[in-house]
């Protein structure tokens, strides 16, 4: 560990944002929320994380951000240790979590304001930084508003600009555009763009494969508090290797997408591939599926399995969850209420 | 994408203020949502003006003769009530001081000020400057509104209202500041441990009333029944109301425990400021550990 974490700064000190050897978070109760994370993400980057509710995204982001400590390994962060020189990665970083956080007694402009006085933006500079602030999420019209009345987006748009008043070479987003609706979801993809083009590290954690695809430069697929694997976007997708094969099927119930699952894997066309039940029927990744998709609706019209549509085409990051992981992106696990109770209630202790 | 302009990142002076500065802007803020609160505006300084006119107007009348006779012939009732309203204003701002840190977390102000380069003792201090301000600012209004009614009802002069003159003006400010403390703190430990506004709320409230009512606010402790003066005398209530008391009426008041060590009002006074002082400590370091747990970042 101390060879690590000596190779850690050395780097960093150079041209990383955020090195992470064997990071672990346990806690009090016993969950493990991560085991043996390693990361290297170089200055510039736009980096995210992918996993579905509960895989340890926002356990992660709160310990590079110093809000949790790691119960072992080390995380540097713009050259500093997160847990023995907390105050100086929090004067480098920017962070927008998950919920919404604006003081709502406050107007957007006295809400930027404030972060720009707690960051000791300099007095001359900040009338001007907060109305470019304010103009670059779109809010100028309504910056002596109180956010009360504001949407969703402007409100995380505001968030956005609260992050950004210190100009921190690395900004922590955790999932910036769940619960928002598509346009919304698109202006802070520019914005968050625009940042980055500008020279800032980018951390962005989602559940949202699109997201990740549109965004990132590279990603690491996360899952039960461990990375299964990091890329960038084409390479994990070309991982899947072949086609996919979306096949949809008329009224399917779980009965019925076991039988076309079951039907699919006893034809023996697909050995090279992954067979999935999806919300519509099944999905089959695989070499082959140009070859023998044919066969596949053949064989299913002969065993009675009623097709209503199919689909071939290239893999998309659900693929790639789905073959990494072998369980679709967007499966809500049990754990995940359980593991966001226990942040916010460790973290509110 | 991104690779580009990358050299513009390179290290920056590090972001942050002095401790002192991070105080002042934590209580500006604070200051700022209380103003702008028009629910604790009211309910910390429409509630204790009603109270005032509402028991002097009823009660002064039943109440006026016995005041006189146990204080003196220029003591009214509404001088006597006075304190008893100080204090109770001053617990109505401790309430909500435990709810603004509810607030915050609720809000994610509180994780976002967590995660910038605010100091931690800052960010508590500056909130409780906030407090104390908002209890003196109350203080001084139930004082005038207090003296108004007198004036309104006798004319008496502002000597007859706090008959120890400007330095014991500033003691009241002082007592009700070091009163305040311990039921803030008591607030902070509640809101901290339920992290509930409603349970908060009622374990304030369940303790606030009571111990208003079991104590010397509104009547002579002596007029009290024998369960109650047990209760008043290891009440925290009586002793901050009787120290307000001592210093408007001049005289000392204390009557639950007798003490003749010192001279006239500072048998009260001392023995009050003893008491508070280590209700003070007590809850105060509580909320001091609660604050501090919350804040920190392990897990384990």
């Amino acid at each position: 560990m101390t060879v690590a974490s000596e190779t850690a700064e050395t780097q960093s000190a150079s041209s990383m944002a955020i090195t992470a050897r064997s990071v672990e978070l346990t806690y009090a109760d016993g969950t493990r929320a991560m085991s043996g994370i390693d990361l290297d993400i170089p200055k510039g980057e736009f980096f995210g994380f992918l996993g579905p509710n509960g895989a340890g995204k926002t356990t992660a982001i709160k310990t590079f951000v110093t809000l949790l400590q790691p119960t072992a390994g080390s995380v540097i962060v713009n050259g500093f240790d997160v847990v023995h020189e907390a105050r100086a990665v929090r004067s480098s970083i920017g962070y927008m979590p998950q919920e919404t956080s604006v003081d709502e007694e406050l107007t957007a402009r006295e809400n930027v304001q404030f972060a720009c006085e707690t960051y000791g933006v300099p007095r001359r500079e900040r009338a001007e930084r907060i109305d470019d602030l304010l103009y670059l999420v779109d809010l100028a019209d309504v910056a002596d508003k109180r956010p009360r009345g504001f949407s969703g987006g402007m409100k995380k748009r505001l968030d956005v600009a609260t992050a950004l008043v210190h100009e921190p070479p690395l900004v922590f987003l955790d999932e910036p555009t769940t619960g928002l609706d598509p346009r919304a979801r698109l202006r802070l993809w520019e914005y968050f763009r625009e940042i980055n083009q500008q020279g800032t590290t980018v951390f962005l954690t989602t559940q949202y494969l699109e997201e990740a695809d549109e965004l990132c430069d590279r990603l690491s697929v996360i899952q039960d508090g461990t990375v299964v694997a990091t890329d960038s976007p084409d390479t994990l997708k070309a991982q899947v290797g072949g086609d996919v094969l979306d096949i949809t099927l008329e009224a399917p119930d779980a009965e019925r997408r076991a039988h076309a699952q079951r039907v699919a894997c006893e034809s023996g066309l697909f050995e090279d591939g992954a067979i999935e039940a999806t919300d519509e029927g099944i999905a089959i990744a695989s070499g082959h599926a140009r070859q023998h998709g044919t066969d596949l609706l053949v064989a299913l019209r002969d065993e009675g399995v009623p097709v209503t549509g199919f689909d071939i085409r290239s893999p998309t990051l659900d693929d790639v969850f789905l073959a990494i992981t072998g369980a679709p992106a967007n499966e809500k696990t049990v754990e995940k209420d359980h593991l966001v109770d226990t942040v916010q209630t460790e973290v509110g202790r | 994408m991104s690779t580009t302009e990358t050299e513009r990142t390179v290290e920056r002076p590090t972001a942050g203020n002095g401790f002192s500065v991070d105080v002042w802007i934590t209580l500006k803020r604070w200051l700022r949502k209380t103003v702008r609160n028009s629910a604790v505006v009211f309910e910390t300084l429409i509630t204790p003006v009603i109270f005032l006119l509402l028991f002097t107007q009823v009660f002064g009348q039943i109440a006026g003769g016995p005041i006189r006779e146990l204080y003196g012939a220029n003591v009214t009732y509404v001088t006597f009530l006075t304190p008893a309203i100080v204090i109770l204003s001053a617990m109505g701002v401790g309430i909500h001081s435990g709810m603004g840190w509810l607030g915050d977390m609720e809000s994610g102000m509180f994780e976002k000020i967590l995660v910038s380069p605010t100091h931690r003792g800052a960010m508590f201090l500056g909130k409780s400057l906030a407090d104390v301000i908002q209890i003196v600012v109350e203080t001084g209004v139930v004082l005038v509104i207090g003296y108004t009614i007198l004036w309104l009802d006798s004319g008496g002069s502002v000597s007859t209202f706090i008959q120890t003159g400007i330095g014991g003006m500033l003691g009241v400010f002082a007592i009700v500041i070091v009163f305040s403390l311990w039921f803030t703190a008591y607030s902070n430990v509640v809101a901290l441990v339920t992290k509930d506004v409603t349970s908060t709320a009622i374990w304030v409230y369940l303790v606030q009333y009571p111990l208003l009512f079991a104590s010397s606010a509104f009547v002579p402790v002596n007029d009290l029944p024998k369960w109650m003066q047990i209760v008043a005398t290891v009440n925290p209530v009586t002793y901050g109301v009787d120290a307000v008391r001592a210093l408007m009426l001049g005289q000392n008041v204390l009557a639950v425990i007798d003490v003749t060590a010192f001279s006239s009002i500072w048998n009260t006074i001392v023995p009050a400021v003893v008491v508070l002082g280590v209700c003070d400590l007590v809850l105060g370091g509580m909320a001091v550990v609660l604050l501090g747990r919350v804040a920190s970042s392990r897990v384990g």
